[in-house]
């Protein structure tokens, strides 16, 4: 348990920094064809098996998946800035192929699916010492691309247009920030798995808005948040048995129920 | 105000695909005039200006702002974008606003310096109070006179604003109008402005550019003005006396 809530904590902290964006710029659905990119990808790994093929225990499903996915959100923004789709059909062509792919490798597999249960739903249990390591160097990265690129992003997220005037190259951070959130994703799916990474990238955050505060107080709320709530929620997963991706969006949507009344109530005075 | 062009459009054209937007655009803007650019709907008014902000490529045809080409001039420019095209939905305050446009960032926290530059911007648009104000919370009114404190605190050379009045009440339209003709009165400072309104021509335009796919007109206000004859073309009905402020259409 210890290895999932770290591993969980690190990576809540890197959807909430992430997911602030995403909620901001109103890109949630690119979050939820990204994790169904991830479905893709894990299919992939689990079809090549290139730990078994390379005798490299750590070369996990999620190694395979990192790329695919990251590739599925390149292709996404390509299409979108280059006028060819609306970001929402971008999404959509690629979420549906993204399945469709992982469909035909699980069915191409010679061999048991592997821990594709765990995948999908998440397992606490499956989190090993590679995974802490993998959120790690992860965490690593995207904090110090966030560190270099945060007021620029922030920046995009109020206006594009006022952002390009700046010199601020808004098309090359948008892949940067689509590329970092498929990592962040599939690193993700090992705790909640792919039905439900796209909540997490966005429940911590918009809890965050309803409290107020300036983009970095949001950021900062969204990461207690998203932190908190993944480590409740794998306790909880532990004790009660039941798959950690449940618990912890069920925690974190009862964080967002709670925001929400607080809101309510202070709008109403 | 000098004849030195700031603003210089020759033989200007944009297409998007098939479809021409505007062609053989030619006009000036001298350093401190303030030029109004009208025209009908649909007429490239609001093309030509990302053109001239570096948005869009150009067809054919050249355009230099300042010398340079459209969207190299850094600061030397302001830019003041519709109402309508921002979201308020946003987590900023004006001061964070006008202090991103100084430092080409969003601030996280704000220098005791970036403040004075802000609340000096404020200053000039009558709008100190309004420094830690939400965005969200502004009128409409308001909002135009951040973005305008926004434009002005890096000091511009040549401003431009897209349909400023619009999404303004009546009473906020009036204070704006105040506010453009004192930018209108500004040696140094030059403006491009597309407008609807014949208030706010009136009360600013040194010089006006007619667009309908092309240059229809191109002048100081005074002749144009004559007769109702630039109201005709706009489809804005004649005035009879061309120095009346006309109503808001």
């Amino acid at each position: 348990m210890r290895n999932a809530i770290m591993a969980g904590a690190l990576v809540g902290a890197l959807c909430a920094v992430l997911g602030t964006f995403v909620v901001q710029r109103d890109m949630a659905f690119v979050g939820e064809g990204l994790a169904h990119a991830a479905f893709g990808g894990v299919a992939l790994g689990l079809l090549l098996d290139l730990g078994v093929r390379f005798s490299v225990s750590w070369l996990g499903p999620i190694w395979v998946a990192v790329p695919f996915c990251a590739a599925v959100a390149l292709g996404i923004g390509w299409v979108q800035n280059r006028g060819l789709a609306s970001e929402s059909t971008a999404v959509g062509i690629f979420f549906s192929v993204s399945v469709a792919l992982g469909i035909v490798f699980i069915y191409l597999r010679t061999t048991p699916a592997g821990d594709l249960e765990g995948y999908l739903f998440g397992n606490i249990l499956a989190v090993r010492r590679a995974d802490v390591y993998a959120a790690v160097a992860l965490a690593v990265i995207v904090g110090t691309l966030m560190g270099l690129t945060w007021t620029k992003m922030a920046y995009i997220a109020f206006d594009r247009t006022l952002a390009r005037l700046s010199g601020i190259r808004v098309e090359a951070l948008d892949y940067l920030l689509l590329v970092m959130m498929s990592a962040v994703i599939v690193l993700s799916v090992r705790t909640v798995g792919v039905i439900l990474v796209s909540s997490y990238l966005i429940i911590p955050a918009a809890t965050a808005r309803l409290l107020g505060g300036s983009l970095m107080r949001m950021t900062l709320k969204a990461v207690a948040i998203g932190v908190l709530g993944s480590t409740i929620g794998l306790i909880i997963s532990f004790y009660v048995e039941v798959p950690s991706g449940a618990t912890v969006i069920l925690t974190l949507a009862a964080a967002f129920g709670g925001a929400s009344l607080l809101a309510n109530r202070r709008r109403s005075r | 105000m000098t004849d030195e062009q700031i603003l210089k459009v020759e033989a200007l054209a944009v297409r998007f695909g098939e479809r021409q937007i505007f062609s053989d655009v030619t006009f000036h803007v001298c350093r401190g005039e303030f030029c109004c650019l009208l025209g009908p709907n649909g007429a490239g008014k609001s093309t030509l200006l990302k053109t001239l902000l570096g948005f869009v490529e150009p067809h054919t045809g050249t355009a230099s702002v300042l010398g340079l080409p459209p969207g190299k001039a850094g600061k030397r420019v302001g830019y003041v974008p519709q109402l309508k095209s921002f979201e308020r939905s946003f987590p900023a305050s004006v001061l964070e606003l006008i202090v991103a446009n100084l430092r080409g960032a969003w601030p996280i926290t704000v220098t005791a310096a970036e403040r004075e530059k802000a609340l000096k911007a404020l200053a000039q648009v009558k709008g100190e109070k309004l420094i830690d104000r939400p965005l969200a919370g502004l009128s409409g009114g308001e909002t135009q006179r951040a973005f305008l404190a926004r434009a002005l605190v890096t000091d511009p050379e040549v401003i431009f604003l897209d349909e400023p009045a619009t999404g303004v009440d009546a009473s906020g339209r009036e204070d704006l109008y105040d506010l453009l003709h004192a930018i209108s009165a500004d040696k140094f400072l030059a403006a491009v402005m597309v407008t609807h309104s014949p208030a706010a021509i009136a009360r600013t335009a040194e010089k006006i550019v007619l667009i309908d796919g092309t240059v229809r007109a191109f002048g100081p206000p005074g002749e144009l003005l004559e007769g109702g004859k630039l109201f005709a073309m706009m489809g804005l009905g004649k005035s009879k006396d061309p120095h009346a402020v006309p109503e808001e259409g």
